[in-house]
């Protein structure tokens, strides 16, 4: 085969190609056929994605028998002191899985955008944003420094604030956009603080250095830095409190909701947890962070997602509290290197079920809001199951896949793995009554997730058939160009789990890369004995997830009267959970407004009392001038007077000495 | 041709071209156009020409890192045989003592600021096309003025020439403001003039001080004025000194910083001494804001970086990285916070400029490699992009006659292009990786973190809030619902071909400088080598060793 590095750098190159062709060429020459470059752009990237997932077992293998990533270098961008920062790339196990996922996915996004976006006035700079952020995402997937991490970092963000904000005409995207940049700045300054510090204590940004001199580093400044890290994560991968901006970015187009803000790019901060897991892994009091957050916005998502009437913010909600489940597992880690290995693959592992079966769910609703002429409202529509079948039986499979549907459904085998790594964490060290009760609540958000999700889908699909006027009087499904993605994801959100998961497939491969000999070595030994599956475990989340469909069942197609009895008996929560907390409401009372209150302090500061002084100051020599002036009054007596005293004075100071 | 004579002409030229345009009369307006824009281009090309002489002399011959104890500037017109770094043309004798000189030359330090004046002017000239149309020729002229007496400052390596420049800038922006600015421009010019003159009058003391200071510390009582030599004397004096001549010295340096301090401060401008700024940026014409905020404010930070850090390191380790850092801080913050404040968006440009002036004297004063290098990079990085937002707000000024935000809204629908030229410089104003200002910043705070943690950490707000007020302004006039303010009858039009060649060069090199400064870098390590090697070799000079210290 090829050298790995010979091509490397073409898969995050081809859609930055695709990119710029289609700025360039798309508005005047390709207009209608812009697609071209950046769908050709995605499957190249992701037929090399597919030869690196091949080549990488076959790489070389050190003297412990882990596997080496391949390392490639390829320019200087800066370097001054000893900041030197290099574009440089790596492929192992964990980089392959993402760049394989984040291709394979972003490929048939973009094939279906070509349908969903027919005739937009502005085509062209649809689909080269796209290929931009498919450029940034595989950077970021690749990158071996965290410099260059960050880059791609800032950049996907950037394309997530263009898509966002595509239809830039509407106030509330416009708005959404910013508030989406700005929030999850908030959290790369963290970000970028926790690489200084790292930097600071290890002198080097590669991550093969920094990450093998964690055990060098002080606990304090590896809690510290590991907080840090995962600051940027929480605003990436909207974890509570920074999860604000991800269900106004539904303002974009739908299949941008699909690609960047349920597939890839919100699991960045997933991404970034997984590759510092060795840092992770050796503090303690940071991963037990990590755990509670992901496990309370997972319920807390899930309880917003309950009562919400926007298709599109159910499912972002759900977004939200399924990110939730991958931190929760991250931060399991805990206690041994095995365990660290174990909890990272967990979420890995459900990162790409989740991407599959998400991506599914939002194309499904951008079918459904095509076919209802952009109404997304489900108070508004409803009964299409007989109306729109492909669109109907790929959701299905979707919300099956997130409600943890038992043993075929992909999403019932990723979550029972971050709930045994939970479970396993529970069973020892300091933390353990924290893991059990963060178990429990990760059993019970399940049962929630279930209900939520077929909450929706009976909600959409089934009653009796209602169209809103905008629907137009024929509306139809999806046509093939559409509706085959929605299949292939479709096939994935069923098989991914039962094929990789319980057959070892993908923890075999995944794991051999975190047992590598840098992996937590202040951690216990490896406990003997390999992964098995935790029967009880899942027979209890299975029952969860039945229940809650049932529920669903009952209360949206059985008798749906009885919704409004149970909003009533739940009274205050309900309100609650409707108005989302009202963290949005928190959030603007504690961070946006004291901020704009003190910028307009300090405007009227500036104006007044800096500036105020400054011109005081510029006042001394008229006002010097205006008490002198009486002296110089023209009379040549008064001068004699004021000479003959100073003389008389002075003569007098002489004497008296 | 001798190369250095190319070197005259990025001075002499725009001199030259100011007295011919000048003498074409106001009558012959388009004329007096064409010629400006030509003497710009030509100047650029001339800057062309001297970066490739320059680099291709650094290649060839790599500066000794070892020997290299002060600046030795190359392509240095009436250059010695003997020392080529060095001048033979003296302007006023003393005796045999020593001369004032006319002493230019170009370094790693000056030469990218150079090239950065010679492409704005091509900017400015071209953005005043239409909106200047009284007193044409004055006004070209005393642009033209202005661009040549940027670069003597840049060049100068003689002290008294170099204050000469810095002063003589003064007086064309002074008409520029005052002539053709706003409503307010006679109170907007009168208080820059005064505020800025004020403080460079204390700097001259200072410098002047430390000549006849180093006059009389010399063995055979020579007397010099060229900044590598006086840069020489005094680290030589700062190494052997001992007992009462080191309190001495402590004592000069401590005097002569101060005394330069309070010059450059103002001219940077360090925060409490900016509210000259904001007031001239708003009443200023178009191209005389470019030029102010893209090279004037240069002026101060480069004094710094030339002057201040190598003629008084000890004065910088001691009150230098507590006083300057700290005021840099607030800079950084309060000016954002005032930016976020403002309606009027030339106000928020200007403010953004103090916030980003300081990060680059928060770079610098972490007195170390990658804070010098990120400092230097964020001078070139924002002259290059508060310039172009200058430039687009004068373009938008031009159509609708209103400075205010909220009389504009969805400006995007209508005005494609600006609006896509405006969100790129937005974004590399704001630091996105990829663009230009990212590694500046990136650079500032690694290195200021090396110095001072926490100062970085206070600082690393601003990467936030540079974004909030940048995309808030950005919201506000460009995206939602199309809302254009009153103008008469006329169609507005998107750019046209002559506003798109002032901007497109600048939106050029963002991405260019985002994605590969290294030649940038590259040629000015050796010369903040030097700097950095006076900071480390004096004994105050704490924090963590770099790994160059380590293998030296």
């Amino acid at each position: 085969m090829f050298d790995v590095c010979s091509y490397l750098w073409l898969i995050p190159a081809l859609p930055l190609l695709g990119c710029i062709a289609t700025a360039a060429l798309g508005p005047r020459w390709l207009r209608g056929q812009s697609h071209w470059p950046c769908i050709l752009g995605a499957v190249g990237a992701c037929v090399l994605s597919v030869l690196t997932l091949i080549a990488v077992p076959q790489g070389a293998v050190n003297a412990d028998g882990a596997p080496v990533p391949y390392l490639c270098s390829y320019y200087e961008w800066f370097r001054a002191g000893d900041v030197d920062v290099s574009f440089a790339l790596r492929a192992d196990g964990l980089t392959a899985v993402m760049l394989v996922t984040v291709t394979f996915i972003g490929s048939l996004i973009v094939i279906y955008s070509v349908g969903y976006m027919h005739g937009d006035p502005g085509y062209p700079r649809y689909f080269a944003v796209v290929s931009l952020f498919l450029f940034s995402m595989t950077g970021l997937v690749l990158a071996n420094n965290f410099i260059v991490l960050y880059a791609f970092w800032e950049g996907v963000g950037l394309c997530s604030y263009l898509l966002i904000g595509y239809w830039f005409s509407r106030p509330s995207a416009a708005a959404a956009a910013r508030k989406a940049f700005l929030v999850t700045r908030l959290g790369d300054i963290g970000l970028f603080l926790g690489i200084l510090v790292l930097w600071t204590e290890t002198n080097s940004l590669d991550f093969d250095v920094v990450l093998g001199q964690a055990h060098t580093l002080s606990a304090e400044i590896l809690t510290i830095a590991c907080l840090l890290l995962f600051a940027g994560a929480v605003g990436k991968s909207a974890q509570f409190p920074l999860h604000v901006w991800l269900p106004d970015a539904m303002e974009g187009p739908s299949p941008v909701s699909a690609l960047i803000h349920a597939a890839t790019m919100v699991t960045a901060g997933v991404y970034l947890v997984a590759r510092c897991m060795p840092l992770f892994g050796q503090a303690p009091d940071a991963q037990l962070v990590v755990a509670v957050i992901g496990g309370f916005t997972a319920l807390l998502a899930a309880l917003i997602a309950l009562t919400q009437t926007d298709l599109k913010r159910v499912l972002a909600y759900s977004t939200i509290s399924q990110l939730g489940y991958m931190f929760l597992a991250l931060g399991s880690g805990v206690e041994h290197h095995r365990l660290a290995a174990l909890a990272a693959t967990a979420a890995i592992f459900h990162l790409v079920t989740h991407a599959f079966f998400k991506a599914l769910l939002f194309l499904g609703a951008g079918s459904v809001m095509h076919a209802m002429g952009d109404v997304i409202d489900m108070r508004r529509f409803g009964g299409l199951r007989k109306l729109l079948p492909v669109t109907h039986w790929t959701f299905l499979c979707g919300a099956a896949a997130l409600a943890g549907f038992p043993v075929i459904f992909s999403g019932f085998w990723s979550k029972d793995e971050i709930l045994a790594v939970t479970w396993e964490a529970s069973r020892g060290g300091p933390h353990a009554v924290i893991y059990f009760v963060l178990l429990v609540t990760a059993l019970g958000t399940a049962g929630l997730t279930a209900f939520y999700t077929f909450r929706a889908y009976f909600m959409t699909f089934w009653g009796e058939q209602r169209l809103p006027e905008e629907a137009g009087h024929h509306p139809h499904d999806a046509a093939p160009v559409m509706g085959v993605p929605l299949m292939i994801l479709a096939a994935g959100a069923v098989l991914a789990g039962i094929v990789l998961g319980p057959t070892g497939l993908f923890g075999g491969f995944l794991e051999h890369y975190w047992s590598r000999s840098e992996l937590p070595t202040r951690l216990q030994a490896a406990e003997a004995g390999g992964h098995a599956l935790n029967v009880p475990l899942m027979l209890i989340s299975a029952a969860v997830a039945l229940g809650g469909i049932g529920l669903a069942y009952v209360l949206y197609v059985r008798t749906p009267a009885l919704v409004g009895t149970a909003a009533r008996m739940l009274g205050g929560l309900y309100g609650w959970s409707r108005n989302k907390f009202y963290l949005d409401e928190l959030f603007e009372a504690l961070f946006v407004r004291p901020f704009a209150g003190l910028a307009r302090l300090c405007k009227t500061l500036d104006q007044y009392l800096v500036d105020g002084l400054v011109d005081l100051i510029g006042q001394v020599p008229a006002f010097v001038g205006y008490v002198m002036r009486p002296f110089q009054n023209g009379l040549v007596q008064f001068y004699a007077l004021l000479m003959a005293l100073g003389v008389a004075g002075f003569l007098l100071a002489t004497m008296l000495r | 041709m001798n190369a250095s004579a190319l070197v005259i002409g990025l001075v002499a030229l725009p001199f030259a071209a100011a007295i011919v345009v000048a003498l074409l009369g106001a009558a012959r307006a388009g004329l007096v156009r064409w010629v400006s824009l030509g003497a710009a281009l030509g100047g650029l090309a001339l800057a062309a020409v001297v970066t490739l002489q320059f680099t291709a002399i650094r290649g060839a011959q790599p500066p000794q890192k070892e020997a290299a104890a002060t600046f030795a500037p190359e392509l240095v017109p009436g250059a010695d045989p003997k020392a080529p770094a060095r001048t033979t043309w003296n302007i006023i004798e003393f005796g045999n003592r020593g001369a004032i000189q006319f002493y230019l030359g170009i370094d790693g330090m000056n030469i990218w600021l150079i090239v950065l004046t010679a492409l704005l002017m091509v900017s400015a000239v071209l953005v005043s096309w239409n909106a200047i149309q009284e007193r044409v020729n004055e006004y070209y002229a005393w642009l033209l003025a202005l661009g040549a007496a940027l670069s003597g400052v840049f060049l100068a390596f003689d002290i008294i020439l170099f204050y000469v420049f810095f002063e003589l800038t003064l007086v064309p922006l002074f008409f520029l403001i005052g002539i053709w600015g706003g409503p307010e421009r006679r109170h907007a010019a009168r208080k820059f003039f005064i505020f800025t003159f004020a403080g460079s009058v204390i700097t001259l003391l200072g410098l002047l001080a430390l000549v006849v200071v180093c006059h009389q510390k010399s063995p055979d009582r020579t007397l010099t004025f060229s900044i590598p030599e006086l840069v020489r004397q005094v680290n030589h004096h700062l190494l052997l000194s001992a007992g009462a001549d080191r309190a001495f010295w402590d004592a000069t340096q401590f005097w002569v910083f101060f005394a330069l301090f309070t010059g450059f401060a103002v001219k940077v401008p360090l925060f409490p001494v900016h509210t000259w700024l904001p007031l001239a940026h708003v009443e200023a014409p178009t191209a005389g804001s470019v030029l102010l905020a893209g090279v004037l404010l240069k002026l101060g930070s480069y004094g710094f970086l030339r002057l201040v850090l190598p003629l008084t390191p000890d004065a910088c380790i001691t009150y230098g990285v507590d006083v300057v850092g700290t005021l840099a801080v607030i800079g950084i913050l309060y000016g954002a916070l005032c930016a976020l404040a403002q309606d009027d968006v030339k106000k928020l440009v200007a403010y953004s400029s103090i916030s980003h002036l300081g990060f680059c004297m928060l770079g610098m004063f972490a007195l170390n490699a990658p804070g010098l290098t990120g400092s230097l990079l964020q001078m070139i990085n924002h002259g290059l992009s508060t310039g172009a937002l200058f430039l687009i707000v004068g373009m938008l000024y031009e159509r609708y006659h209103t400075r205010h935000m909220t009389d504009y809204g969805g400006i995007g629908a209508k005005l494609r292009i600006l609006t896509l030229c405006m969100v790129v410089t937005c974004l590399s104003s704001a630091g996105l990786p990829g663009l230009n200002g990212f590694v500046g910043e990136a650079l500032v705070l690694f290195g200021a973190f090396l110095k001072r943690p926490e100062l970085a950490f206070i600082a690393s707000a601003g990467i936030l809030l540079g974004a909030w007020y940048l995309l808030s302004m950005l919201r506000q006039m460009f995206f939602g619902t199309l809302q254009e303010p009153a103008h008469e009858g006329h169609e507005v039009r998107d750019l046209d071909a002559r506003e798109v060649c002032a901007l497109a060069p600048l939106l050029v090199l963002f991405v260019i400088l985002g994605v590969y400064p290294k030649p940038v870098i590259d040629t000015a390590r050796p010369d903040l080598e030097i700097v950095a090697k006076i900071l480390r070799n004096r004994p105050g000079m704490t924090g963590a060793p770099t790994v160059a210290q380590q293998g030296e």
